[in-house]
This record gives C-alpha cells, sequence and structure tokens, in this order.
C-alpha cells in the first residue's frame, strides 16, 4: 500500500503542492487528471524523491520516509521499491534495449547477469520487443523507447510503477501501442499512479481518478462517479473544456477528409 | 641545403619516436586520472578542493609550458630535498612526464567538466528513479556519456600534447627533438633535420586523427551515426 500524507512542496516562495493525501491499494490504477501546471509531475517525482517535499511523508509498505528527515538511505529504499517511466522515455542511451532493462537487476538487485538477462528477456516478450534486444535507443522509434521505458520500470518488480504523461512526447500514431502494453500490465494486477491527459485511456485502465488543480486535490473517486458524476465546478469545467477540444480536433480531422 | 639527406637523417630520428609517445602516453594516462578527480572536485563543489582545482587550472592555461616544464624541472628536486630525498639525478624523462602530466590534467578536467554537464538530465533522474546511488549514477550512466561527449575534445587536446612534447628536449630529453639538436651540432644541416621533423610530427598527427576518428565513430555508435539498422 502506498500512503502520501499532507505532501507539500514550494519552489522557492511559490507552493506548487499544497498538502496532498492520497491512498493506493496494492495492484491499483490510478491516474491524476488535471490542466497545465496543477502539479501533476512534481506530485510524481514526490513520490521518489526525485524532487524532496516541503513538507509530508511518503508511505510505501513498511517504509515511511518524511519530508525532512528522510536520510539518503531511507530515500534510497524508497526508490527501490518504485520505478518510474518518463515523459521524454530517459533510456540509457550508451546502453543497448536488453542493457536498459538488465540494468537495474544487476546493478540495484545484484542479480547475475544470466539472471537478469533471462528476466530482461520475459519482460521484454511482455512489451513486445525481444527482437529490438541489441538495438540502441536511438535506433527505436518513440513508441517503442517507451516500451522499453516500461520494460525497465516492470523488471524491478517495483511496489508501484510512476508513469508521467508516458504518451505525451509520442507522435499520435504512436500512442495506442504504448497505452494497450500500459493496459496490459494493469491487468496483471501491478500497482501503478499514471499522469495523463488520455481521458478515455483513464475512463477505461483506471480503478481510481484523481483530479488536481493548483496544487490541490479537488476531487477524487471511482472513474464513474469522477466522469458521469463530477462534483465539483473545476473538475466539471476541466473535462468540458477537454471534451471541446476533443471535438474540435474531431471536426478539424473531419474537414481535412 | 641537400634533399637527399632526409632519408639519412629519418631512420635516425624516427628510431626516438618511441621517446616522445612514451611520454605522450604518461602524459595523457596521468592527465586522465588527474582530469576525472578534478572535474567531480569541480562538478560536485568540495570545498576548499574546488577553489584549488581552480587556481590549478587557471594557473596550467595562464603559463607556457615551457616554464612549467622548468618550474617542475627545478621546483620539485627543491621541494623533494626538504624531506631529504634527492631527486637531481632522477631521470629527466619523469619531470617531463610530470609536467605534460599535469598540464593534460587541468585541460582533461574541463573537458570531462564540460561534457559531464553536458549529459541530458534525465539520465541522472532515471538512475535514481530505478534505485541507483549517487556512485552507480556517476560511474555506470553519466561518465560514459560524459566520455564519449569529450572525445573530440579530447583528441585535440592529445594531438596538442604530443606537439608540445618536441619542448622535452630543452631539459635534456633524448627524444625526436633532442637527437636532431645533437645531429644539427656534428653535421651543421639544420634545416633538412628540422624538415625531417616536421614530416615525422606530421605524420604521427595524421595517424592519430585518424585512430581517433575512427574509435569516435565506434564509440558513438549509440547516438546513431553508425546505425546501419536505423
Ligand atoms: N524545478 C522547478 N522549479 C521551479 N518551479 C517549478 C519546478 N518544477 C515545476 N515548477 C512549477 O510548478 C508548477 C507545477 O508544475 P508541474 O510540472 O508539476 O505541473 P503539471 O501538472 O505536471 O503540468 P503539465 O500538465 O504541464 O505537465 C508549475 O507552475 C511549474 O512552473
Ligand atoms: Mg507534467
Amino acid at each position: 500500500m502506498i500512503q502520501l500524507r499532507n505532501i507539500q512542496k514550494s519552489f522557492g516562495n511559490q507552493p506548487v503542492l499544497k498538502g496532498i493525501d492520497l491512498t493506493v491499494k496494492k495492484g491499483e490504477v490510478v491516474s491524476i487528471l488535471g490542466p497545465s501546471g496543477s502539479g501533476k509531475t512534481t506530485l510524481l517525482r514526490c513520490i521518489n524523491f526525485l524532487e524532496r517535499p516541503t513538507e509530508g511523508e511518503v508511505m510505501i509498505d513498511d517504509i515511511t520516509v518524511s519530508s525532512q528527515k528522510g536520510s539518503k538511505k531511507e530515500i534510497l529504499t524508497l526508490r527501490k521499491k518504485t520505478a518510474m517511466v518518463f515523459q521524454q522515455y530517459n533510456l540509457f542511451r550508451h546502453k543497448t534495449v536488453i542493457e536498459n532493462v538488465m540494468e537495474g537487476l544487476i546493478v540495484v538487485q545484484k542479480n547475475s547477469k544470466e539472471t537478469a538477462r533471462k528476466l530482461a528477456m520475459e519482460v521484454l516478450e511482455k512489451v513486445g520487443l525481444t527482437e529490438k534486444a541489441n538495438a540502441y535507443p536511438v535506433q527505436l522509434s518513440g513508441g517503442q523507447q517507451q516500451r522499453v521505458g516500461i520494460a525497465r520500470a516492470l523488471a524491478l518488480n517495483p511496489e508501484v510503477i510512476l508513469l508521467d504523461e508516458p504518451t505525451s512526447a509520442l507522435d499520435p500514431e504512436l500512442v495506442g501501442e504504448v497505452l494497450e502494453v500500459i493496459k496490459r500490465i494493469a491487468e496483471e494486477g501491478i500497482t501503478m499512479i499514471i499522469v495523463t491527459h488520455e481521458v478515455s485511456f483513464a475512463k477505461d485502465v483506471s480503478d481510481y481518478i484523481v483530479f488536481m488543480d493548483q496544487g490541490e486535490i479537488v476531487e477524487e473517486g471511482t472513474p464513474t462517479v469522477i466522469f458521469n458524476n463530477p462534483k465539483e465546478e473545476r473538475t466539471k469545467r476541466f473535462f468540458k473544456r477537454i471534451n471541446r477540444e476533443a471535438g474540435i480536433l474531431e471536426s478539424n480531422l473531419s474537414s481535412v477528409i | 641545403m641537400d634533399i637527399t639527406l632526409i632519408f639519412d637523417f629519418f631512420p635516425k630520428l624516427i628510431s626516438y619516436l618511441h621517446i616522445t609517445l612514451l611520454i605522450l602516453v604518461a602524459a595523457v594516462a596521468i592527465g586522465l586520472v588527474i582530469g576525472v578527480v578534478i572535474a567531480l572536485i569541480r562538478i560536485y563543489k568540495v570545498p576548499v578542493l574546488n577553489r584549488l582545482a581552480f587556481i590549478y587550472i587557471s594557473f596550467m592555461r595562464g603559463t607556457p609550458i615551457l616554464i612549467q616544464l622548468f618550474l617542475i624541472y627545478f621546483g620539485l628536486p627543491a621541494l623533494l630535498t626538504l624531506v631529504h630525498i634527492d631527486a637531481s639525478r632522477a631521470n629527466p624523462l619523469l619531470f617531463v612526464a610530470i609536467t605534460y602530466g599535469l598540464s593534460c590534467g587541468a585541460s582533461f578536467a574541463e573537458i570531462i567538466r564540460g561534457a559531464i554537464n553536458g549529459v541530458e538530465k534525465g539520465q541522472a533522474e532515471a538512475a535514481y528513479s530505478i534505485g541507483m546511488n549517487e556512485k552507480q549514477m556517476m560511474v555506470r550512466v553519466i561518465l560514459p556519456q560524459a566520455l564519449v561527449i569529450a572525445f573530440p575534445n579530447f583528441a585535440n587536446s592529445v594531438i596538442g600534447s604530443l606537439k608540445d612534447t618536441s619542448l622535452a628536449f630543452t631539459i635534456g630529453v633524448m627524444d625526436m627533438v633532442g637527437r636532431g639538436n645533437t645531429l644539427i651540432a656534428t653535421s651543421l644541416h639544420a634545416l633538412e633535420i628540422y624538415l625531417t621533423l616536421s614530416m615525422i610530427y606530421y605524420g604521427v598527427v595524421i595517424c592519430l586523427e585518424k585512430g581517433f576518428s575512427l574509435s569516435e565513430k565506434k564509440l558513438q555508435r549509440f547516438e546513431g551515426s553508425l546505425s546501419a539498422e536505423k
């Protein structure tokens, strides 16, 4: 189980997160939605302490790390329980696909090379990239790179995978393959926290939706409740805008066709 | 001038090429160690050491290598006598290696520092996100990429050092130039000898450049420059 308690974060004197509380149960998929600049990325980065919160604590299983007192060692333990998928993939450029996946297995989890290779191959199988095992990241399409990013995270068998807009750097025609992979691993019961702008995907894959605005959780609940019966004005407005943009996109498309 | 003399001098001089290369290899090896250490000191802004590193780099940059050579040649034994070590009979090659090593170290440090800063920030974050500690991140993710980024500047610097070694004779090292000078004294054919020397240096530099550009391509295969599959 993952629990965030009163997570606050300021950059300088600008508050970006104003006290976030969130509980994610094992095997749950939680999607975080919200307008640009609402603090979604920052929240995700606070969970693995890529960004140290100004206030609050992060609890994963048996370990609790507090914003101020959290030592390097505790942070390292916390990070070993998490993995992250980045918007810009951030694959290790000097390593092949399989080496990217093996790296954490060997260096962090101290597996032997053979074990790591075997595990990595299994995970690459899941994301459908076994035949690219020896390619370098630059030789892959964005969609393929992101699938490697997912494989690298998945291989570590973490308590939770944090995904920050995994498809928003992709060309539209490559979004599908990545979403499909995420959906597949969601069905395997991997705990995930996903920041995304893909509303219909979030509706489809999530057990729980969190809507953020201006550093706060405005509304949270099951997809049915949040998408069909949002209570808060800000949530309603957000979905209205999203729908309008989607509509505009569609009408543009149809006028092109 | 007698151009055919070049054929005479060529074998005599090139038989001392290994001394030149030895100096270069020693200097680059010492320089790499110093360079990485100093670059890390500067990146992590280690108190006191960072200040010293800055002074060291700026001093090496701001003084001619010939003067540095003499400073080490006369200064090091003087320092060592303070701790009762007699270095006055030490092989001058040693002083040359130290001087050029220090000089390479200063330029490598700046090249490596720039290259480390040039590695994408996301690479470190990815390393941390899979649970690496700072050292693993640096050694396994950042440095390998930084060395590739640094390589072209590094190659230039090495070629510069090779040419600088031609000053080693001034403290009595018998390298190609040292040998050339003794030949000049006995044969009085200075121009032919310098012509021969220039040909040898030029040849070596061309070979180095070729070698570097091949290794660069190999190193950067992951940058896509050689990717046939793309
Ligand atoms: N390192 C930083 N230094 C200063 N301000 C920052 C930093 N990182 C984020 N911010 C600010 O914090 C706020 C929230 O940023 P964040 O990236 O978390 O938003 P987001 O919800 O992920 O937005 P988007 O949907 O555009 O990705 C923004 O106003 C941003 O300018
Ligand atoms: Mg963001």
